[in-house]
């Protein structure tokens, strides 16, 4: 396999992760035995496979406490093991390349690094990303998630799972395993639930190893520690096989089987942890003070596994059982991520017309603090756009979860992980230059036939080419996109992840086998605002005014527009998206609505509950930027594309309130998620809050479905940027996630610092 | 007939400012509009004083390529080593050196444009105003100077049911302050000082024709009006002064008062005209500086505030 398909950075990864613990001669010899019990299981089926590999990494990864820690549970990862997402090391049995071969600069003896040769030669041919890889990238339409080459990208992973712990914490551990039991009495010969029972044997193992290690522990600690500890143990001890009874057994459990399925978003914990919440306070057992630093402790440990855009903790929204005791988990949560002020948890707030005003208090409060905490999703929008938009009836709607960079999926019901990213901009640059990348020259168009640019005789007739091109790329997207799920179907079950989920048990069926309720999808689309600006400057310049020909400015951005100052002058002054101007606007929803629904429709045929576009960003804006050849709404080859659905930065030029009119128009029904990123400086925030309270009520009235708020002050990034050394605390939010602003790279950060700051 | 003859009116206007938050009640749109009598030399925004339009030269993106000299038709523009000129007496505001520049560097300070067009503009904030008690605002300059266009645009946005504001200097005809007043919900009215002479010299301005239109609007509804006191350093910031300007308040029956702290954020607008600012080495006034004129306007009943 080529060294192209596997090495690679592998997903966004800014948050700097804590190293493992154990040392590198310990680390190989756990690969290599990873390694041996993969191969020794070739023949048995996947389920026994991933069976037997869990138990070479369980309980044996588990690291030591942290003398702050309130619960048991910190787990390492390896260049080699198994997961679901590649911000901890890969899906399914994977190796991490790169890192992999990193980790022999920390050997000295040619043996050793011999062994390491010999993991890294059998995982080529093992590794699961690569299998897909192999099977579905080409030399230049489909690339690598992370190869900015191409115009579309393609990756396995299983993002965004959020799991039914509602029932784990109501049935516990052997409540389940009672059901499984009962499903397998039905069926004695099926492996998978067979394979579900001993996992959640080895859940067991774990906590009685980690309850071990925390009463041995408990000899060498201070009284108050040793208090806590015992605490730890008493927990440990219930949930190992009863349903929790307390909020601190309720936490151990779910962050224990959290780690264990590999997953890194938690949900609605407010419904699920509130009545425990409330329970406890009510009955003395715990005081408001112990209930906060139990949540801190959470929060330091969902912070501690740097999954960068993950980690997501959802509070608020139609569709609790509990939502009065939620409401005061809600309250609790603001309060801890106001004053931890982590990158993660992804700390979201739904809300309804219901929602109690101190709680939205709160969140502005904490967001007028720069915590960029929590996100706000408005339910009033989202809920019907879900139900449209997946097809689903209202109560399966009211269970969305946004995760990662800003996609739903539904809570416990629904496979939603966005494996295709899609470039619309490069694709526009391709079809201006008759099938070939201006960036490098190389044909990218498949086998559609493009004309010269002069030969398009009206603007539609470009538009159709363009959209031509653009339905080659869906065909290539839905596809990859459903193999993702085969691919990673034929090498695992996802035993701890598929037994949370409708109705995986039920059916005796694996995650990906069958046994989701709804198999859905998302496909990231980028560049979106660069190319309907650019269409709409084509469209004035070209086919309206007729001051150049399209070929003369195909050709003044072959140059860079060097040399043509005047004509990069003349498509910057074109109206751009963000200004809240009916035409542009609505050629930027045009594209958005034949984008969407040629995605949409696409996933439907291919038999998916739904596929969507999400207009996600993170940094692959910028990343997919700098090789993207420079663009007719007046951008530089090589600059980082705009942000989501946010105008290019500093192209809005005409205050909140337009932007906001711009950004509601893309209808939430027809997306997976869009981000709507929104900054201001901490006086005009909060000096200003009942105005800025109207503002964004008006915005979510008519429509608008989400919003991230970064508040900062003008100055303190191209501060952070020249003296990052005192700045190692000061969290920005890059548009699907928050990230500590010196971590990022630096065109990331000049991205971040192009967009319009809202200052009296 | 009324619409077409709107569509006829057009006005000179310099900005229309959405999302304002320091212009009167709520979030409301600011149409500025260009010219006034005044010469205030404190004045943030020179550019709006004469009526007509003013070619702006922004210093720091001029490569003095020498592209607008090329284009203008009146050789109004010279280059030399170091700096752009233009001959502001021989310039036809033809818009050929705007338009040859590559940088971006030239821009007139106000555009011509119909009341139409500007209903378009502040209509499309209309939710933000109903959610936020807010409206538009008209400021200029003095928006006085462009009447009888003033009046029509006024008329037009009430018939739309906007709540108006009006930030004025009250230096215009008190027959022009009757016209208009059945209009607007509130005037931000400025009371610069109390000393007719002091005014007439360094403001250009007339105390007496001030004073009427104040006392005529206040005879009407005291309510409609807030009294803004641009504080300036050397000019009118002394205690005196400004109590006396608080007891005028009092006497009319205002009941609201605000301080507007000198600021120096105009300084590049007057390099922009080439014009001398004779302020540019005095320091910005700060909100703690004014804190004495607020508790005295406070302790005499007023609502105060510092700011806008």
């Amino acid at each position: 396999m080529t060294k192209s398909i596997v090495e690679g950075s592998q997903n966004v990864e800014v948050s700097i992760k804590l190293p493992p613990e154990k040392s590198p001669q310990e680390q190989l010899a756990i690969m290599e035995e990873y390694t041996q019990v993969h191969q020794d299981s070739l023949p048995l089926s996947r389920e026994r496979r991933e069976l037997n590999c869990l138990k070479v990494i369980y309980p044996r990864l588990f690291r030591s406490m942290k003398e702050q820690d309130l619960f048991a549970g910190r787990l390492d990862f390896l260049p080699i093991g198994f997961g679901c997402v590649t911000s901890l090391g890969g899906v399914g049995h994977y190796c991490v390349f790169n890192k992999l071969r990193d980790m022999k600069e920390q050997f000295n003896t040619p043996e050793e690094k011999a062994r390491i040769d010999a993991l890294y030669e059998y995982w080529t041919a093992h590794d699961l990303k690569a299998l897909y890889c192999q099977k579905i990238l080409t030399p230049d339409t489909t690339g690598r998630f992370i190869d900015c080459r191409h115009p579309f990208m393609a990756t396995a992973r299983l993002s965004g799972m959020m799991l039914h712990y509602d029932w784990l914490c109501e049935y516990g551990i052997d409540g389940l395993k009672e059901k499984i039991r009962t499903q397998l009495s039905l069926r004695p010969d099926n492996e998978y639930l067979q394979a579900s029972l001993e996992a959640l044997e080895l859940f067991q193992t774990v906590v009685d190893e980690l309850n071990a290690r925390t009463a041995r522990a408990q000899e060498t600690a201070s009284d108050s520690r040793r208090k806590e500890l015992s605490l730890i143990c008493s927990s440990l001890s219930l949930i190992r096989s009863q349903p929790p009874q307390t909020f601190h057994q309720a936490i151990q459990l779910i962050w224990l089987y959290a780690l264990l399925a590999g997953c890194i978003n938690y949900g609605r914990m407010d419904d699920i942890l509130g009545p425990y919440l409330v329970r406890d306070l009510e009955s003395g057992l715990i005081t408001r003070q112990d209930a906060h630093d139990y949540l801190k402790s959470l929060w330091n440990l969902i912070e501690n596994r740097r999954t960068t855009v993950n980690g997501r903790i959802i509070v608020g929204g139609y569709g609790r059982k509990h939502p009065a005791e939620a409401d005061e988990f809600a309250r609790l949560a603001i309060e801890v991520t106001k004053e931890c002020r982590y990158v993660e948890p992804q700390f979201t707030l739904r809300f309804t017309k219901d929602t109690p005003q101190d709680i939205i208090d709160m969140a502005l409060d904490s967001l007028g603090q720069g915590a960029t905490y929590p996100t706000l999703y408005n339910d009033e929008v989202n809920v019907p756009a879900v139900m449209h938009a997946m097809r689903l009836d209202r109560e399966a709607a009211e269970q969305y979860v946004p995760f990662g960079c800003g996609e739903f999926v539904i809570q416990g019901q629904s496979v939603g992980t966005p494996n295709t990213l899609l470039n619309l901009l490069k694709l526009l640059t391709i079809t201006l230059n008759e099938g070939i990348d201006p960036f490098d020259g190389r044909h990218k168009a498949g086998p559609v036939k493009i004309p010269p640019a002069d030969s398009f005789a009206t603007f539609d007739e470009l538009y159709d080419k363009y959209k031509e091109l653009l339905d080659y790329y869906f065909d290539l997207s839905a596809d990859a996109q459903y193999y993702s799920y085969e691919a990673m179907n034929q090498e695992v079950s996802f035993l701890f992840t598929s037994l949370l989920m409708d109705d995986c048990i039920q059916r005796g069926k694996a995650l990906l086998d069958g046994g989701v309720r709804y198999l859905g999808g998302t496909n990231e689309t980028y560049g979106n605002i660069n190319t309907s600006d650019s269409l709409y400057a084509i469209k004035t310049l070209v086919y309206d005014q007729k001051a150049y020909r399209l070929s003369e400015l195909v050709g003044a951005a072959a140059h860079n527009f060097v040399g043509f100052e005047q004509v990069r002058r003349q498509l910057l002054a074109c109206d751009k998206y963000g200004n809240d101007l009916d035409a542009v606007d609505s050629l930027a929803n045009d594209l958005f609505l034949y984008v969407a629904n040629g995605i949409r429709e696409r996933g439907i045929q291919k038999g998916m509950q739904y596929y969507l576009v999400v207009i996600s960003n993170n940094q692959t804006n910028t990343e997919w930027g700098r090789q993207t050849a420079a663009s007719l709404d007046g951008r530089l080859s090589g600059l980082y594309m705009n942000p989501a659905n946010n105008p290019q930065g500093g192209a809005d030029k005409s205050g909140p309130t337009a932007v906001l009119n711009s950004l509601r128009r893309f209808e939430a029904k027809y997306h997976g998620g869009s981000v709507q990123n929104i900054k201001f400086t901490p006086n005009m925030f909060n000096q200003n809050r009942e105005k800025i309270k109207a503002l964004f009520r008006t915005y979510f009235k008519n429509g608008g479905c989400h919003l991230m708020v970064t508040v900062v002050d003008r100055g303190v990034l191209e501060d952070a940027q020249k003296h990052p050394e005192n700045y190692p605390n000061l969290i920005v939010r890059v548009s699907g996630f928050s990230a500590v602003f010196v971590n990022l790279e630096r065109d990331v950060q000049d991205e971040l610092l192009s967009r319009v700051l809202y200052d009296e | 007939m009324m619409n077409k003859k709107q569509n006829q009116t057009f006005l000179q206007v310099m900005e229309i400012e959405r999302f304002a938050l320091h212009d009167g009640p709520g979030i409301r749109s600011v149409v500025f509009l260009q010219g006034c009598p005044l010469r205030c030399p404190w004045c943030a925004n020179p550019e709006s004083q004469p009526l007509c339009p003013q070619l702006m030269h922004g210093g720091k993106s001029c490569t003095l390529c020498g592209s607008c000299a090329a284009a203008c038709p009146e050789q109004a523009i010279t280059l030399s080593d170091s700096a752009f000129h233009i001959d502001r007496g021989r310039c036809r505001r033809c818009g050929a050196c705007v338009n040859a520049c590559p940088n971006r560097a030239l821009h007139f300070s106000s555009t011509t444009q119909s009341i139409d067009e500007i209903l378009q503009v502040v209509s499309r904030d209309d939710a933000y105003y109903q959610e936020s008690g807010g409206g538009v605002t008209i400021s200029g300059g003095e928006a006085f100077c462009q009447f009888p266009g003033l009046l029509t645009l006024v008329q037009a946005l009430k018939d739309k049911g906007y709540h108006l504001c009006m930030e004025t200097s009250g230096q215009a005809p008190l027959a022009r302050v009757q016209e208009i007043f059945p209009y607007i919900d509130l005037f931000l009215f400025d009371m610069k000082h109390r000393d007719s002479e002091k005014l007439r010299e360094i403001a250009h301005g007339d105390l007496a024709t001030i004073q009427a239109n104040l006392e005529y609007i206040c005879a009407q509804d005291p309510s409609r009006v807030i009294l803004r006191v641009p504080v300036i350093p050397g000019f009118n910031d002394d205690p005196a002064l400004l109590r006396r300007i608080a007891d005028l308040a009092v006497s009319l029956g205002i009941s609201e008062i605000h301080y507007l702290p000198f600021h120096t954020l105009g300084k590049s607008k007057y390099e922009q005209l080439e014009m001398s600012y004779a302020y540019s080495s005095q320091k910005m006034l700060t909100r703690q500086e004014l804190l004495p004129y607020e508790e005295y306007a406070k302790a005499r009943g007023l609502t105060s505030h510092i700011g806008g």
